[in-house]
């Protein structure tokens, strides 16, 4: 009964997120803008320096990205977060031969420090992020191989030279981590921007309060004419999801840009009602399985296929998506982007049948035939709880029903992927989490070992490698899904590299004070606030 | 006496080196390091060796580590805790920025806890296997049974359903909007205090007992005189050494060990730095950290050593 119930109350407010998600779009369109107020949002980590260039966490974009631009960004009102829009590039031009790109600056746009900005100072926060000096750190570096050089002709023109073409080459400029920095404090010191800020950005920064607050306040030069809306805003540093929580409800803060769990999105709703509006979507992230290919029997492709036919990842989805933040059966890519396998199809690959019973009983057969029956190993998983916790209590409860025997092992977050490097475990969990959905970003983690070292299966498969070059040198998008579907195939039903537990789900109750901000399937995007703007002041 | 000083505070050379090199091999014993904290065990895909080797270089992590601690006692002496290595901001402004949040609450919730504890201990003594004994046994018994974040969890809930409120989320120095500072603290320190009295409650209790079957306090008695004399100038002086060995243990422990109360509440204090510098596995900070601690310790031995010897005229110290 009380199962029901909740299904129940579940559906209405699944339903009602629906309805108030199109509400919000309509709003946008409908509802003319207000100038005021300061934007107050939870950021459950922190920055370890204020240089994107260098950084991986969310902690850095959520509280510093309004002080700064990019050269393109993502069209902030595209749900799918796919579509690249312009930033501080008002317009490019691509060569026949998919190998130069040309992009005119816009004029007039100033530092906070007073100085403009021109094509020197992209070339030089490129330049940082793709050819990056000694002793400077660029995680992104390997995301730009394709590129020759970047050259600035004159002071608002950029060119980029480009090895072979690629068709994922403008989204990857939009990655909200390419902030453009001035070129000459870059020249005196090319760690300043760890430590300090100075953007083009709708922002001025005004504080930063090491483990309490971020604070910053309307750029009144931005080139923007009219934005940003906000007069400020405040990002509070708060690790514990309950306090988060505790902070929407009391009306102390009014979005957390992260997302909260199906339970967290219940209890607000409850008990604020119509204050609070729900977004959601699906978020490009993902738990994934590893088996270790070095260890037996996990190098027999037969026993991999037998694990992920076990899983009944459809009715997993309906148990899991009620108490964590995993929701959508997928592939390689979010469903409803562009390269998305659609459901039909992707029905087609192991472990993604709707005959449950008839996929164990090919698993109970694979594992006979490999001499695998009775199979027992450890699953390393990370001491993260949320989804961690409760995907791999699903998980083991799969596989369980074909007659193979789990034990889980929990390893401390900070010395998990050391585990995984050096091999130390029969099967994990492993993890992926993209600013954009796009198949050279999502699909390079499944290469070879010898050419990514985050490859945690340790095997070498060229026939996988040969599909991945071949779809990012694809300039036809039709040609591309085909790469895409191929490579989909082999690592995840031939070979069965990699098993895909469910995509995340992101889930961001907000004050329905909060206007002109749209959920992407990615938490480091729209977070420029350029476009927020509140219905009424301050909340506190 | 000065002699006595003089040598404990000698004595804190050894322990302070001793606890120093204990918490640098141990930290460098667990799995991981800083840079894998940072670089691999976040959101992104994952940095490549070179980055990592550099970023270790960078941090003085490629020396050997009989040299990375000489580099370290080198600063130590000269006061200077160097850079976290997590921030890159200095380590005394790391501390500074947490340390007077954490010291408000840990000596705001000894006020409250002593102003609860000595009454209620001293009344329970005075009334022992009365109504009144009994409720306040059962008062403390809570106390010591609840956990402060729980207790803590109930008050924010408490807050959130029948007003819709909770207390501010940024911490405001006292001198520059005391209330705003009080409406933010009050709840942590009661949350602490009360456990923390509990602790003190039972230990003044038993301890009067103790002190009220002596055979001076018989001999008072004996002798007329006013019992609020007895009690306040011969029975709570003699009865308040193991209480204020209680006290300030307590009072040392709270200064960084608040970690799931300051969480609750949303305090930017030392405890929850001391988890997140572990959890980073950023060494200097933890080392720093550890020695902090273990300092207060120390200091507060000392303080309580001393004020035996006013509690009770007996003890000399050579």
């Amino acid at each position: 009964m009380v199962t029901r119930r909740r299904t129940w109350l579940a559906g209405i407010l699944s339903a009602a997120a629906c309805v108030l998600i199109v509400a919000t779009g309509n709003a946008l369109a409908q509802e003319k803008p207000r100038y005021g107020g300061e934007l107050v949002f939870p950021v459950p980590s922190e920055p370890p320096s204020y240089d994107a260039h260098r950084e991986q966490t969310f902690g850095v974009i959520h509280p510093v990205a309004p002080h700064y631009n990019g050269l393109l960004r993502f069209d902030p009102t595209d749900p799918t977060g796919t579509k690249p829009a312009p930033d501080l590039a008002e317009s490019w031009t691509v060569s026949s031969d998919g190998l130069v790109y040309t992009f005119k600056l816009r004029q007039g746009v100033k530092f906070h420090d007073g100085n403009e900005m021109t094509s020197k100072d992209v070339k030089a926060s490129y330049d940082k992020i793709i050819f990056p000096p000694e002793g400077v750190v660029s995680d992104r570096k390997g995301q730009y191989g394709v590129v020759k050089a970047v050259e600035a002709p004159d002071p608002y023109t950029v060119v980029f030279r480009l090895k072979w073409p690629t068709v994922s080459f403008l989204g990857s400029l939009a990655s909200p981590w390419n902030w453009i920095y001035r070129a000459d404090i870059l020249a005196k010191d090319p760690h300043w921007y760890e430590t300090h800020i100075n953007g083009t950005g709708p922002f001025l920064f005004v504080e930063h309060v090491k483990g309490s607050h971020w604070v910053g306040k309307r750029n009144p030069d931005y080139w923007d004419k009219g934005k940003p809306y906000l007069d400020g805003y405040r990002a509070l540093f708060i690790k514990s999801s309950a306090a988060q929580v505790a902070a929407v409800r009391g009306e102390r803060a009014h979005i957390q840009f992260r997302g909260f769990t199906p339970a967290d999105r219940d209890t607000l709703k409850a008990a604020l009602g119509d204050k609070i509006t729900v977004a959601e979507a699906p978020w490009d992230c993902l738990l994934m399985v590893v088996p270790n290919q070095q260890k037996k029997p996990f190098g027999d492709k037969r026993v991999r296929r037998a694990l992920t036919l076990a899983l009944d990842r459809y009715a997993g989805s309906k148990a899991l998506s009620r108490i964590a933040i995993v929701k959508e059966v997928a592939g390689v890519q979010v469903p409803g982007t562009p390269y998305a396998t659609p459901p039909d199809e992707l029905a087609k690959l192991a472990g993604y049948g709707k005959d449950i019973n008839a996929a164990r009983d090919e698993a109970r057969k694979l594992l006979k035939e490999a001499g695998a029956e009775g199979l027992s190993f450890t699953f390393t998983n990370r001491g993260v709880p949320m989804p961690y916790e409760p995907v791999a209590v699903w998980l083991i409860d799969q596989w369980r029903q074909i007659g193979v025997t789990v034990k889980q092992e929990v390893v401390e977050a900070a010395a998990y992927y050391t585990t995984l490097k050096k091999g130390e475990f029969d099967v994990a969990m492993d993890f992926q989490c993209g600013y954009t959905v796009e198949p050279d970003l999502d699909l390079y983690k499944f290469t070879s070992r010898s050419k990514n070292p985050s490859n945690y299966g340790f095997y070498e498969d060229p026939v996988l490698d040969d599909l991945y070059e071949k779809q990012s040198r694809a300039t036809d998008v039709e040609a591309r899904k085909k790469f895409v579907r191929a490579f989909e195939k082999r690592l995840l039903d031939e070979e069965a590299h990699y098993l895909m537990t469910l995509q995340w789900h992101r889930i961001i109750p907000h004050s329905s004070k909060v206007k002109g901000w749209q959920i992407t399937p990615s938490h480091y995007l729209n977070n420029m606030l350029d476009t927020v703007w509140l219905t009424d002041g301050p909340t506190h | 006496m000065w002699r006595f000083v003089i040598n404990r505070f000698l004595l804190m050379i050894p322990t302070l080196l001793g606890v120093a090199l204990i918490i640098f091999l141990l930290l460098r014993v667990i799995p991981g390091d800083v840079v894998e904290a940072k670089f691999m065990s976040g959101e992104g895909s994952g940095a490549s060796a070179e980055v990592l080797a550099a970023e270790r270089a960078r941090l003085g992590l490629d020396k050997p580590v009989w040299e990375q601690f000489a580099i370290w006692m080198w600063g130590v002496v000269r006061l200077d805790f160097g850079i976290s290595m997590w921030t890159g901001a200095p380590i005394g402004d790391e501390i500074a920025l947490r340390f007077a949040l954490s010291l408000q609450v840990a000596l705001m919730a000894t006020v409250i806890a002593t102003l609860l504890a000595l009454p209620l201990g001293v009344l329970a003594a005075l009334k022992q296997d009365t109504w009144i004994d009994y409720a306040v046994r059962i008062f403390s018994i809570a106390g010591l049974a609840m956990p402060s974040f729980w207790l803590g969890i109930l008050m924010i809930l408490g807050f959130l359903i029948f007003f819709r409120w909770v207390p501010p989320m940024v911490y405001t120095p006292f001198w520059v909007d005391p209330w705003q500072n009080l409406v933010q603290l009050i709840w942590p320190a009661l949350a602490v205090g009360y456990r923390y009295s509990a602790v003190a409650t039972r230990m003044t209790r038993s301890s009067m007992l103790e002190v009220l079957r002596e055979d001076y306090i018989r001999t008072a008695r004996a002798k007329g005189l006013w019992l609020k004399l007895i009690l306040v100038r011969h029975a709570l002086k003699n009865a308040m050494l193991p209480v204020v060995t209680v006290i300030g243990l307590e009072f040392a422990f709270l200064l960084g060990g608040l970690v799931v109360t300051e969480q609750v509440f949303n305090l930017n204090g030392l405890g929850l730095l001391f988890v997140q510098a572990i959890a980073r596995r950023d060494y200097t900070l933890t080392q720093a950290l550890v020695l902090l601690v273990a300092s207060a310790f120390i200091v507060v031995n000392f303080l309580m050593d001393i004020m035996y010897a006013w509690l009770d005229p007996r003890i000399r110290y050579r």
